[in-house]
C-alpha cells in the first residue's frame, strides 16, 4: 500500500488511454487504461484472447489503435512503427522470440544500434555476466534452444536502456534457476528506475515481481491494484469470467478407478536422442502424469513413442503387439495417437477449417479414394457438441478461434482415430481457465471411457489434479514414480528439478 | 475451405467469368470473326499447353511449392516421340506413352529432390528447367534431323487427332482440355488424397503429425506436373506436326500467371482448379484475341503481366484492408 | 588460426573451393585450359553475370527473388543502344539506362513491398511488360551499327594489351568485394539479411524492413541495367530477346555461389564466384571436347547437386548436433554411486 502511494505520487512514465483496436468485426480492445510509473513492475494477467498482447503490440508501435491514446513521460506519443516506440524507449521481449536464425548470439543482440561495436561488446558481456550466463556469443542463434533464445532476447531488451521494459510471458521456457537470476535483473531494472510490464500465466510470479497488478479480461482491465491488496484466490477469482466459477471448483472428480492388470501400453528400457532407459506401464482407464522440467526429454520420449524420431534400444508394446520404431501413420493406426506441446507448429492448420482440421488424422478411414464429406461433417458436429468447441460453423478456420477452442481441435483430431493411448503434451498450455476447466472434463471422460492416458506437463498443479500415478522424469531418466496418494507438488516439484 | 474464402474464391471465379466474357465481347466487336463458334472453340488449340499444364501446376502451388520446370519437359516430351519414332522405329502411339512416362519421371526426380532433402522448390525446378531442356537438346543430337529444322513427317493419324472436331465443330482439344478439368477437380477438391495435398500445403509439419506422409503427397505432385507438361508436348507435336527441343520454351510466365490468376496462393494451401481453368482460359483468349486484331505475337507478354500484377494487387486489396491504409500513408507522406 | 576457421567455415569460401577444383580437374583433361590466358577470359567472359548475380543476390538475401532482371538487362541495353547509335552521347545512354533500371526497380519494389504482391508473381508480371517494351521500342529489330569505339570499351584491359584482365572486370570486381566489405563490416549492410532472416524480428527492433527490400530491388535492376550497359558493349549489337533467361542464370549463380533463396544466407562474393562458374561451364565443355549443347544439362546437374549436397550436408550437420545435445542432457546411469 505504502509503495503504491509514493509511486502515485510520481508521474506516470506509461499511461495509455481509452484504447480501443478491433480486427475486422471482432474487437478485441475495447477502452483500456493501464499507467505504468517509473521503477514500477505491473504484471498483467488474463485469459488468451483477452488482448493482452495486442495491448502491448500497441504500445510497441506493431499495431496502431482504432481509438484512445498513449502517453510516455506525460507526453502523448503516436507509435506508427516499432521505430518510433524504440526511440521513446519502450523494448517489448515477445512471447516467441524474434531472432535472427542465421545470425551469431551477439549480431542478434547488437544489430539496430547506432553505437560502436566494441563499446555495444563490451555491454554485451556486462550483462551476460550479470545475468550468469555462459554462452558463446558466436553460436548462432538457430542452435539454441528455445530458453536461450529467450534469454538472448531478454538481452537485447536489456541493451536497449529502455524506459519502459515489456516482458511477455518470459518464463514460459526458462528453467528454474534461469527464472530465478531473470527476477534479480528485473530487481535491478526496476531500482533504476525502469518501468515494466509483466505478462504472465503464472500467478506466483505477480507475488514476487510485481508491484501492481492488473487483470484483464476481454479487452477491458477488470482488476487494477497494488498487489497487496489481493490474495491467490482473488486473482483467480478476476481471471475467470463470472459464470464459470463453478467450473473450476465445484466439480468433485471421480475416484479414480483404474483397471489394474495387463498393461495396454508398456516401454521397456525404451531409448532414444534426449532420454534413457525408460521402463512405464499405463492400464485402460488409466491417467499416467509426466512431470518434468523443460528439457527434461519428456517431449522427446512422446515424440519418439509417435514415430517422429529414431528408437536407439529396447521396446514399445500395445496390446502385447511390439510396436517399436514403427512410422507415425502405422502408430496412429495401431492406436496411438499424440496431442503435440507446440499448437502451431505441429496442431493445427491455420488456414484450413474446422471439419478438415478435426478429420485430418482419421482420413485412413474416410475412404479409399474419394473423401466422405458427410462422415465428416458428422464427426466434426459430434465433437463440436461434446468438447463445446465454439465455432459459428465448420468452415471457420481455425486461426481465427481463441487458443482454448484451437486446442480442443487438436483435441478432436487426436481422439478422433479412437486410439487405446493418448500421449498429451502440455494439453492446457496457454489457454484460459474456461478452457482449461473444459479439458480436464474431457480427459476425464476419456478415462472413464477406458481410454489409457499418458499426460505430460510442467504444470504440476495439472498432474496432482488428474493422474492416478505419476513419475517424474530428470535428465532424460525416470527419477521418481508415485502413487496415487504420494503424488503432491513437492514431491513432483522435488523430483523433477532431481531433489531426491 | 474458410467459408470467407469460398465466397471470396466463388466471387473471385465469378470475376473470371466475367472477365472472359468482356474479352470476346471486346475481340468479337473489333473483329466479328471472332465470334463464330469453331474459330471460338479452335482458339484452344493454340494455347492448349497453357491450359493442361496450369490444371496439374496448380496442386503443385497448393501444396506450397512453385513448378518452373513445366515448360523444358514439354519440349523433352515433343523431341522424346520424335526420336523414337523417326530414328528408332517406334510405334508413334507408343512413343507418346513412353514420353508421358519420362515426364512423369522428370517431375518425380525432381518432387523427390523436393519433398525429401528440404530444398526450395523454386531451386530444384530450376535446376530441373536447366536439366530437362539440356537433354532435350542432347536428344536432338541422337537424330539424323538437324535440330533447327524439327523432326516431322509423322503418320497421318498422329497428326490428325489433334486437329479431330466432333460434330465438325467442338476440337478433341477442348475436348481433352474439359475432361482434364474434370480430373484435376475430382483429385484435388473431391479425394482423400487432394484433402492431403491441401493439408501439406497448410502445415506439412502438422500432416506429419496427423499420420500424413507428406513427402510422398508433396513428390506426388510433380509428377502430376511433369507428366501433364508431357501431355501438353504430344499434343503440341501432334498439331504442329513437328517434334522440337526448344517447344515451351516460353510457357512459365504465362502457367503459372494462370495458376495464380485463378486464385491459388504461392505459399501454399488454398486455390482451386476451376479457377486456374477460368484464367487460363482468360489468359488464352486473350493472346488469340489480340493476335487475331493483328497485334505481333511478341507484345503478347505485356498484357499477360499486366494482368498477372493487376490481378493479384487487386485480390491482396480486397482481402486486406491494410494495404488500402498503407498507400494512403504512402501517399500522404509524399506529399508532406 | 581464429581467421583461418572463419574463413573456412565461411560458405563463399566452399564455392571458391568449387571453381578451384573446377579448374583443376578441366586442367588435369586439358592443361591448356589452365593457362593464365584462359583464366583471365572465363573471368572476364563472366562480366555480366557477376554484375546481375551481384545485383540480385541484394533481393536473394533479404528473402525475396527478382526474375524480371533478364528483360531489365535486354531494356537498358536496347534503350542505351539507340541512344548511341543515333550519337547521344554516352553519359546520356548510361544515364538512361540506369532510369530505366531504376524505374523497374522502384516497380517491383513498389508492388512487392506497398501492394503486397508476393515478389516471385510481381516481377514475373514485370518480366513480360519489359520484354514486351523491348519489341515495342525497337519495333522487333535490332539494334545494330554501333559506333566502333563503345564496342572497344569492353576490351579495354588494365594493361593495355589483349588478353589482360578487363576494366569491366575490374570494375564489377571492386563493386562484389566493396559491397561485401560494406555488407559484413557496415552496420546497415547487415540489414539485408537480418530482414531475409527473420522479417518480424527486424521489424521489431527498428530496422525499416520496407525501406531495406525496396532498397534491394531498386540495386536489382540498377545492376541489371549496368549489366546491359556491358552487354551493348561487349555483343555489339542488341535483339529483342537479349537476355531473355539470364535472370534463371543469375540466380543459379547465387545458388552455386551460397546465397540461399530463403533468404538470410550469402553474400557478393559468393554471387560473383558463383558467376563465374555459370559463365565458364560452356567454355570447359568446349575444353573438354563436349558438344556447347550439353551448356544447359550441366548447368541442372551442377545446380541440382550442390543445392541438394549442401542441403544434405546441412541437414545431416544440424541433425547430429541436436542428437548430440539431446544426448548430453541425459544423466548418467544412476545405481552405481547415488
Amino acid at each position: 500500500m505504502a509503495m503504491a502511494q509514493k509511486n502515485a505520487s510520481a508521474a506516470p512514465m506509461l499511461s495509455v488511454r481509452n484504447i480501443h483496436k478491433a480486427f475486422g468485426s471482432n474487437e478485441v480492445l475495447k477502452g483500456v487504461d493501464l499507467d505504468v510509473h517509473p521503477g514500477e513492475a505491473v504484471a498483467l494477467i488474463g485469459g488468451n484472447g483477452a488482448g493482452k498482447s495486442t495491448l502491448v503490440k500497441i504500445i510497441m508501435g506493431i499495431y496502431q489503435p482504432d481509438r484512445g491514446d498513449v502517453f510516455i513521460a506525460g507526453n502523448k506519443v503516436s507509435l506508427n512503427n516499432p521505430s518510433a516506440a524504440l526511440a521513446q524507449g519502450v523494448y517489448l521481449v515477445p512471447q516467441e522470440p524474434m531472432l535472427f536464425p542465421n545470425m551469431s548470439v551477439e549480431e542478434n543482440v547488437i544489430l539496430g544500434f547506432e553505437e560502436k561495436t566494441a563499446d555495444l561488446r563490451k555491454r554485451l558481456l556486462d550483462f551476460t555476466r550479470q545475468m550468469k550466463w555462459e554462452v558463446d556469443l558466436s553460436r548462432k542463434a538457430i542452435s539454441l534452444s528455445i530458453a536461450e533464445q529467450q534469454l538472448v532476447e531478454i538481452l537485447r531488451g536489456l541493451m536497449r536502456d529502455s524506459r519502459i521494459l515489456i516482458l511477455d510471458e518470459p518464463t514460459s521456457a526458462l528453467t528454474f534457476d534461469e527464472v530465478e537470476s531473470l527476477f534479480r535483473v528485473i530487481g535491478d531494472l526496476k531500482a533504476k528506475g525502469i518501468s515494466i510490464i509483466y505478462i504472465t500465466h503464472r500467478l506466483t510470479e505477480v507475488f514476487t515481481i510485481a508491484a501492481r497488478v492488473a487483470i484483464m479480461r476481454d479487452g477491458v482491465i477488470t482488476l487494477n491494484g497494488p498487489v497487496g491488496d489481493f490474495t491467490r484466490d482473488d486473482l483467480v477469482k478476476g481471471l475467470l469470467p463470472p459464470d464459470a466459477q463453478e467450473n473450476e471448483r465445484g466439480e468433485k472428480r471421480p475416484v479414480p478407478e483404474c483397471g489394474r492388470g495387463k498393461p495396454v501400453f508398456s516401454l521397456i528400457g525404451f531409448t532414444g536422442y534426449g532420454f534413457a532407459d525408460i521402463d512405464l506401464d499405463v492400464h485402460r482407464g488409466e491417467i499416467l502424469g509426466l512431470a518434468g522440467v523443460v528439457g527434461a526429454g519428456r517431449t522427446e520420449l512422446a515424440t519418439t513413442i509417435f514415430g517422429r524420431d529414431e528408437v536407439l534400444r529396447g521396446k514399445a508394446i500395445l496390446n502385447g503387439e511390439d510396436i517399436t520404431g514403427l512410422s507415425t501413420p502405422k502408430v496412429i493406426e495401431k492406436g496411438i495417437n499424440y496431442v503435440p506441446e507446440d499448437r502451431f507448429l505441429n496442431g493445427i492448420y491455420k488456414i484450413s477449417d474446422v471439419a478438415a482440421n478435426t478429420s485430418s488424422a482419421r482420413l485412413y478411414l474416410m475412404g479409399k479414394v474419394f473423401l466422405k464429406r458427410r462422415d465428416e461433417r458428422e464427426l466434426t458436429n459430434s465433437y463440436v457438441k461434446d468438447f463445446r468447441i465454439k465455432i459459428t460453423s465448420q468452415e471457420q478456420s481455425v486461426g481465427s478461434l481463441s487458443g482454448g477452442n484451437q486446442q480442443k481441435v487438436v483435441l478432436a483430431r487426436a481422439l478422433s482415430t479412437n486410439p487405446k493411448l493418448v500421449i498429451l503434451d502440455e494439453p492446457t498450455r496457454g489457454i484460459d481457465a474456461a478452457a482449461r476447466g473444459d479439458v480436464y472434463a474431457i480427459i476425464n471422460r476419456l478415462k472413464a471411457e477406458g481410454v489409457a492416458i499418458l499426460l505430460i506437463s510442467s504444470d504440476m498443479e495439472e498432474i496432482v489434479e488428474l493422474s492416478d500415478r505419476a513419475i517424474a522424469m530428470y535428465h532424460g531418466r525416470i527419477n521418481r514414480e508415485f502413487e496415487k496418494d504420494r503424488i503432491t507438488q513437492d514431491n513432483l516439484m522435488a523430483a523433477a528439478f532431481g531433489a531426491v | 475451405m474458410p467459408e470467407f474464402l469460398k465466397k471470396r474464391l466463388l466471387r473471385w471465379e465469378a470475376f473470371l467469368l466475367v472477365l472472359l466474357a468482356a474479352e470476346i465481347a471486346v475481340f468479337g466487336h473489333l473483329n466479328p470473326r471472332f465470334l463464330r463458334i469453331p474459330v471460338l472453340l479452335g482458339s484452344i488449340n493454340d494455347f492448349m499447353s497453357i491450359c493442361v499444364i496450369s490444371l496439374f501446376v496448380t496442386l503443385v502451388l497448393v501444396t506450397g511449392g512453385m513448378d518452373i520446370q513445366a515448360g523444358s519437359i514439354v519440349g523433352l516430351a515433343s523431341i522424346v516421340v520424335g526420336l523414337l519414332w523417326k530414328d528408332f522405329g517406334v510405334n508413334v502411339w507408343a512413343a507418346s506413352l513412353l514420353a508421358l512416362a519420362i515426364g512423369a519421371a522428370c517431375g518425380a526426380l525432381s518432387g523427390f529432390f523436393v519433398a525429401y532433402t528440404g530444398v526450395q522448390a523454386m531451386v530444384v525446378t530450376l535446376g530441373g528447367s536447366f536439366l530437362y531442356s539440356g537433354l532435350a537438346l542432347a536428344a536432338t543430337q541422337l537424330s539424323d534431323t538437324e535440330s533447327y529444322k524439327g523432326i516431322s513427317g509423322f503418320p497421318r493419324a498422329f497428326t490428325a487427332f489433334s486437329k479431330y472436331r466432333l460434330f465438325g465443330m467442338i476440337p478433341s482439344q477442348t475436348l481433352i482440355f474439359l475432361a482434364l478439368i474434370a480430373v484435376s477437380y475430382v483429385i484435388l477438391h473431391k479425394t482423400r488424397y487432394g484433402r492431403c495435398v491441401f493439408l501439406c500445403g497448410v502445415n506439412q509439419s502438422a500432416a506429419e503429425y496427423s499420420g500424413i506422409n507428406s513427402r510422398l503427397v508433396i513428390m506426388s505432385a510433380y509428377i502430376f506436373s511433369g507428366a501433364s507438361a508431357a501431355l501438353a508436348g504430344v499434343v503440341l507435336t501432334s498439331y504442329l506436326g513437328t517434334a522440337k527441343a526448344d517447344f515451351g520454351k516460353e510457357l512459365t510466365l504465362p502457367i503459372i500467371t494462370a495458376v495464380v490468376l485463378g486464385g491459388t496462393s504461392n505459399l501454399g494451401g488454398r486455390g482451386g482448379v476451376i479457377g486456374t481453368a477460368l484464367a487460363a482460359l482468360v489468359i488464352g483468349v486473350m493472346r488469340f484475341g489480340l493476335s487475331m486484331s493483328g497485334i505481333s505475337t511478341q507484345y503478347l507478354d505485356i498484357p499477360v503481366g499486366a494482368l498477372l500484377v493487376l490481378a493479384v494487387a487487386c485480390r491482396t486489396f480486397m482481402d486486406n484492408p491494410d494495404i488500402s491504409r498503407r498507400v494512403r500513408r504512402l501517399f500522404a507522406r509524399r506529399k508532406a | 588460426m581464429k581467421i583461418l576457421k572463419t574463413v573456412a567455415q565461411a560458405r563463399e569460401f566452399t564455392s571458391f573451393l568449387f571453381v578451384v577444383a573446377l579448374f583443376l580437374i578441366v586442367g588435369a583433361i586439358n592443361p591448356d585450359f589452365l593457362s593464365l590466358q584462359n583464366i583471365l577470359l572465363s573471368l572476364n567472359g563472366s562480366v555480366v553475370f557477376t554484375m546481375l548475380a551481384v545485383g540480385i543476390a541484394f533481393v536473394i538475401i533479404t528473402g525475396e527473388i527478382d526474375v524480371s532482371i533478364g528483360a531489365t538487362l535486354g531494356l537498358a541495353a536496347t534503350v542505351s543502344a539507340v541512344l548511341i547509335r543515333d550519337g547521344s552521347s554516352w553519359i546520356a545512354a548510361v544515364l538512361a539506362a540506369l532510369a530505366v533500371g531504376a524505374a523497374i526497380g522502384l516497380a517491383n519494389g513498389i508492388g512487392v513491398m506497398i501492394l503486397r504482391i508476393p515478389s516471385i508473381i510481381m516481377t514475373l508480371g514485370i518480366n513480360g511488360v519489359v520484354r514486351g517494351l523491348c519489341y515495342v521500342y525497337t519495333g522487333g529489330k535490332w539494334v545494330e551499327n554501333l559506333p566502333f569505339d563503345y564496342k572497344a570499351l569492353s576490351q579495354a584491359t588494365l594493361t593495355g594489351e589483349p588478353g589482360s584482365v578487363t576494366w569491366f572486370y575490374l570494375f564489377a570486381a571492386a563493386i562484389a568485394i566493396g559491397i561485401y566489405l560494406l555488407q559484413t563490416r557496415s552496420r546497415r549492410g547487415r540489414y539485408f539479411a537480418a530482414v531475409g532472416d527473420n522479417e518480424g524480428g527486424a521489424n521489431l527492433i527498428g530496422i525499416p524492413v520496407v525501406r531495406t527490400k525496396m532498397t534491394a530491388f531498386l540495386l536489382c535492376s540498377l545492376f541489371a541495367a549496368a549489366a546491359g550497359l556491358m552487354y551493348v558493349s561487349r555483343i555489339g549489337f542488341v535483339t529483342p530477346t537479349a537476355g531473355n533467361g539470364y535472370e534463371m542464370k543469375a540466380i543459379a549463380a547465387c545458388v552455386l555461389g551460397g546465397v540461399s533463396l530463403s533468404g538470410g544466407i550469402g553474400s557478393m562474393i559468393g554471387a560473383a564466384l558463383g558467376a563465374v562458374i555459370m559463365a565458364s561451364i560452356g567454355r570447359i565443355l568446349v575444353f573438354m571436347h563436349f558438344s556447347s549443347n550439353y551448356d544447359n544439362t550441366i548447368t541442372g546437374i551442377l545446380l541440382i547437386t550442390i543445392v541438394v549436397g549442401d542441403a544434405l550436408l546441412q541437414k545431416r550437420a544440424s541433425e547430429r548436433a541436436r542428437r548430440k545435445r539431446l544426448s548430453a542432457r541425459i544423466a548418467a546411469k544412476p545405481g552405481g554411486g547415488a
